[in-house]
């Protein structure tokens, strides 16, 4: 049984895992945390719902689209209500970024209104037997996914110029501009990144559950749970802390109480700030007076 | 951008307009029927609600999402108390307020840990839905999914589901700890607070005490929340997990913004407006996330500062000494 | 005996007003050509899909209404949303009942709410047909105007155990639910007729309304192996857990689910037969949603509605408004709300057509349907069935 609640919690913490490092690439470049994101990975999914369901793209060609169209999304965001109040206080930002995940799901919710829509299942694998242990087509393509992207994103991070460019800003924005670097379009980038990558985590869930309006709702507290447990700023700390994310709540759910499983992202989060807030790779967050 | 602050015969005027507003509204009954009444019930514990908000997030600057598990606190004590404990109803309302102060008192223990901005809101909101689980799942005690009906209750002959008696007992619970909150802003602690927003370190230097105004502050918020939280209980008659979760969050966020960041005024507007906002809209539902959505993202970028700032550039009465200065 | 008249008449003068006052509270939001009908429900918000209860309900009333209405009066109704929110549900009944002031109200899916909203309803006093919600807590301790037009959710728990008892040799049982209101609605009465009966549940799960995964509950009950697993799941946590059944090779284990998801839909929805095969749910209507007796229903509701996709929710309350219309038939021209209560405490048995159960409303007793029945897979065809192998 554990093997299982290990495979199982791997799949679901993947997607976690990109929930939260798209949190983080945003919230890196900006220091903006975007707490509508939830609802932009709803969105990323009812995108290729529409272009798989009602325009009859097969799934990569949908999913690809759909993250380049959230791509644009967030970075007209940045460019068109971000940009503007970026000097005022965080909870300015923190506002927008709700605001603009409501507007997406009231547009959700005026097109799909009251349906509750099912997304065909894009692996009709059987599903594998290894002794006890029942590897399934949805959790190989999710794992085998997001591995892959995580391998091109870190790739590209460390060894392309690309990769030193984002590490220039990260380090200093200032820095990177005085070099040169064109730091406002970074930013757009690094939202439309942010998006695209969150929409990917709503892609690969969509064939798994069912589709409506409120699904971002419970994943934004997942991708923070994970940043705060791997650590706020940490590109690994949060691939790391949403895998173990994933992993807790099966172990937790199987060995104590089913209905623990809801709340283990919050335990989490409550735990590690009181024990070590920086989380497991991240910067000193506490400010002592 | 600096405000001229009102002479000494402004605020005279203030203070007059302070009281003559309830006055007029004590008339109010007059014109509603019962249902235009409980709106304005509820525009009531929605100030309340709001200005508990306003003083976290916009007076001291903390970004402190605990606000719904204030109100959650509130209204289940009160639900507690006078269904299982047989306490009159009136009587909960100061003690839900004190267990929201408790509430606010374990909110402030993260931020005294230093935990800010960000981390500070995670952590709250994760409070906020550790204690809408505790609902839930603590059965016995909540009644779990099926909430906790308030018992019937008469109070000098008229029954409690009264929308009229609730009317005047709400608004005098309002009145009171609007000027309760606007005598604390105003004072020395007020202008503590202030400091603390504006430059924690600082203000440590000056020798004042940071921590306990941090304290302070979100037990004071915790206190009007719970206040307004028994009301609540009263306002639907029955307790329910389901009404203290994001939605209701978001939208108390919305009221804070509209109204104006730290501004009591603001919160009050806010709360009216955004309370007759919905039951506007109701030829159109579903429509109310986009509503909502459109006027905060409005407002932030168009009137950040909020209502409040508009009436401030109308006279000298409205302005307040501890909202947020505009950047 | 002259002073006696006179101080009757006295009194009568002086009740008059009194009387006046009740005359118009009996015919408030009734016109010579209409009846105002208050229709709450939750047109947004997240619970939504289970408005299609009242959309099917509504069409009714347009049917009605383009065969000439009742007694020359035409059904209008006038919905009011209450996105499954007390204080929002509240304020419409409030609204429709001071302000709309219309004749009577019917509708409501969400339990919570309609618990909320009873004491003021009650002591307004106008008639009230709950059409969808299923909490017994709504008409039960009786209320003289509160009348229930579906089956409850004690009805449909006790129907959900008896099937699974049914099925022979079945001593172990697990059930697996949402930790809320409607969920225990079906649950808890489950448990105390499987209780009744000797049985008590082996394993207790919950499953989070959101959950993308069960696994871990699955595993759970490949240890404990159950024969029968009750389930008060709504419809994507049911496609979920089906499918995660089959995954761990629990496929063959029969799954007893409520009202809140019918067969076609999941079928659709996991989009493979074998993991529904043994799946049962609550189908409190005489045939399968697209068999010949259900059609016609289907097509009323999209001569008015036609962009309205059919769920199993889009029927549950049209039985109730057939009740309404016969009640309002048989008292004639001159109604009142005190006439039409009256009528409808006198509906015997009747036969709607659409549910499975007749309606009986007594002065006694304001839950009107008793009974459910259950439908499943039979040879690849979903079929109505009495208890396990026995058709309806």
């Amino acid at each position: 049984m554990l093997m299982q609640l290990t495979l199982g919690g791997l799949s679901q913490g993947m997607i976690y895992a990109l929930i939260a490092l798209s949190l983080t690439v945003v919230y890196r470049s900006t220091t903006v945390v975007n707490f509508g994101h939830g609802d932009f990975v709803m969105a990323g999914a009812f995108l290729s719902y529409v272009l798989v369901v009602l325009a009859g793209v097969a799934f990569l060609p949908a999913a690809a689209l759909a993250m380049i169209a959230m791509f644009v999304l967030g970075v007209m965001f940045n460019r068109g209500l971000i940009r503007p109040i970026r000097g005022g206080p965080h909870i300015g930002l923190a506002l927008m970024c709700i605001a603009a995940g409501y507007l997406l799901r009231g547009i959700a919710r005026m097109v799909w209104g009251r349906e509750v829509l099912p997304m065909p299942p894009v692996f009709d694998m059987a599903p594998i037997f290894v002794g006890d242990l029942v590897i399934t087509g949805d959790a190989v393509f999710i794992i085998g996914t997001v591995l892959v992207l995580l391998l091109l994103f870190f790739g590209l991070m460390a060894l392309t110029d690309l990769g030193k460019m984002v590490q220039a800003v990260y380090q200093s924005p200032r820095g990177a501009r005085l070099i040169g670097l064109n730091v406002d379009r970074f930013n757009d980038f690094s939202w439309g990144v942010g998006a695209a990558l969150g929409a990917l985590g709503g892609i690969l869930v969509a064939p798994v559950s069912l589709l409506h309006p409120d699904l971002g709702a419970s994943f934004l507290i997942k991708g923070f749970a994970a940043m705060t447990l791997g650590g706020f700023g940490s590109l690994g700390g949060a691939v790391l802390g949403g895998v173990l994310l994933g992993i807790a709540e099966q172990y937790a759910g199987a060995y104590l109480d089913t209905a623990l499983i809801e709340i283990t992202a919050y335990v989490v989060i409550v735990a590690v700030l009181f024990i070590r807030p920086q989380g497991l790779f991240g910067r000193k967050a506490v400010v002592k007076v | 951008m600096s405000q001229i602050m009102p002479s000494a015969r402004q605020r005279k005027t203030r203070t007059l307009l302070f009281w003559a507003v309830p006055a007029v509204l004590l008339l109010l009954p007059l014109a509603t029927n019962p249902y235009t009444q409980f709106i304005a019930n509820g525009m009531l514990v929605s100030v309340l609600v709001t200005l508990g908000f306003t003083l976290t997030i916009g007076n001291l600057g903390q970004l402190a999402f605990a606000n719904t598990a204030f109100f959650g606190i509130g209204a289940y004590s009160s639900a507690i108390l006078a269904a299982k404990l047989g306490v009159p109803w009136l009587l909960t309302i100061p003690l839900a307020g004190a267990f929201g102060a408790l509430g606010g008192f374990l909110a402030s223990a993260a931020a005294l840990r230093g935990i800010r901005t960000y981390y500070l809101a995670i952590i709250t909101l994760a409070f906020g839905e550790l204690m809408r689980w505790a609902y839930l799942h603590a059965k016995p005690l909540t009644g779990g999914t099926d909430g906790m009906p308030m018992p019937r209750e008469t109070l000098l002959g008229v029954s409690l589901t009264d929308d009229t008696l609730k009317f005047y007992i709400f608004l005098a619970v309002t009145v009171l700890l609007v000027k309760a909150t606007l005598n604390l802003m105003r004072s020395h602690f007020g202008r503590a607070v202030m400091a603390v927003r504006e430059n924690e370190i600082a203000t440590a230097s000056l020798a004042i005490p940071t921590a306990r105004v941090i304290l302070v502050t979100f037990m004071w918020s915790g206190f009007v929340v719970g206040c307004a939280g028994a009301l609540f209980a009263r306002h639907v008659g029955h307790v329910f997990p389901e009404s203290f979760g994001m939605l209701h969050l978001i939208a108390s966020f919305a009221m804070v913004l509209v109204g104006g960041l730290g501004s009591v005024l603001g919160a009050v507007l806010g709360a009216v407006l955004l309370t007759a906002l919905p039951e506007y809209l109701r030829a159109f539902p579903g429509m109310e996330e986009l509503f909502f959505g459109l006027i905060v993202a409005g407002v932030l970028v168009a009137m950040p500062m909020g209502l409040a700032s508009l009436l401030r550039r109308v006279s000298p009465i409205f302005v307040e000494r501890f909202y947020r200065e505009a950047p | 005996m002259k002073k006696y008249i006179s101080l009757l008449a006295a009194a009568g003068l002086a009740a008059s007003p009194l009387l006046a006052q009740d005359a118009e509270w009996e015919t408030e939001g009734l016109t010579d050509d209409a009846i105002t009908i208050g229709v709450m429900g939750p047109f947004s918000g997240n619970a939504s899909s289970y408005s299609k209860a009242l959309i099917g309900m509504m069409a009714y009333y347009d049917k009605v209404n383009e065969e000439g209405g009742v007694h020359g009066r035409k059904l209008v109704a006038v919905q009011e949303d209450t996105a499954c929110d007390s204080a929002k549900g509240l304020a419409a009944a409030k609204k429709l009942i001071s302000q709309d002031e219309v004749f009577m109200l019917q509708g409501n899916s969400c339990s919570g709410v309609a618990l909320a909203l009873r004491p003021t309803i009650e002591e307004a006093g106008l008639p009230w047909i709950v059409a969808h919600a299923v909490s017994d807590s709504i008409s039960d301790p009786l209320a003289g105007n509160i009348f229930h037009g579906v089956p409850t959710g004690r009805a449909n728990g006790r129907a959900m155990a008896a099937f699974v008892l049914s099925k022979p040799d079945t001593s172990n049982v697990a059930i697996i639910e949402h930790s809320n209101d409607w969920a225990h609605s079906y649950s808890n009465p489950a448990r105390d007729y499987l209780e009744e009966n000797g049985v008590a549940p082996s394993l207790e799960l919950t499953m989070e309304r959101g959950q993308t995964d069960a696994t871990a509950q699955v595993l759970k009950l490949r240890q404990e192996k159950p024969d029968f697993i009750i389930a008060a799941l709504y419809e994507a946590e049911t496609a979920i857990f089906l499918r995660d059944l089959k995954k761990y090779g629990m496929g063959d284990v029969p799954v007893m689910g409520t009202a809140g998801t019918d067969l076609e839909n999941t079928l659709k929805r996991t989009g493979d037969f074998d993991t529904v095969k043994n799946y049962y749910v609550i189908h409190s209507y005489v045939d399968n949603l697209d068999g010949p007796l259900m059609q016609p229903w289907g097509e009323m509701i999209h001569k008015y509605y036609p962009d309205e996709e059919l769920s199993t929710f889009s029927f549950v309350s049209i039985g109730s408004a057939e009740a309404l219309v016969s009640a309002l038939e048989a008292v004639g021209p001159e109604l009142t709300r005190s006439k039409l209560m009256a009528a409808l405490e006198e509906v015997r048995d009747f036969d709607t057509g659409i549910l499975s159960d007749p309606i009986t409303w007594t002065a006694d007793d304001h839950q009107g349907v008793k009974g459910s029945a259950v439908a499943g897979f039979v040879d690849g065809e979903p079929t109505v069935l009495k208890a396990w192998g026995q058709p309806y």
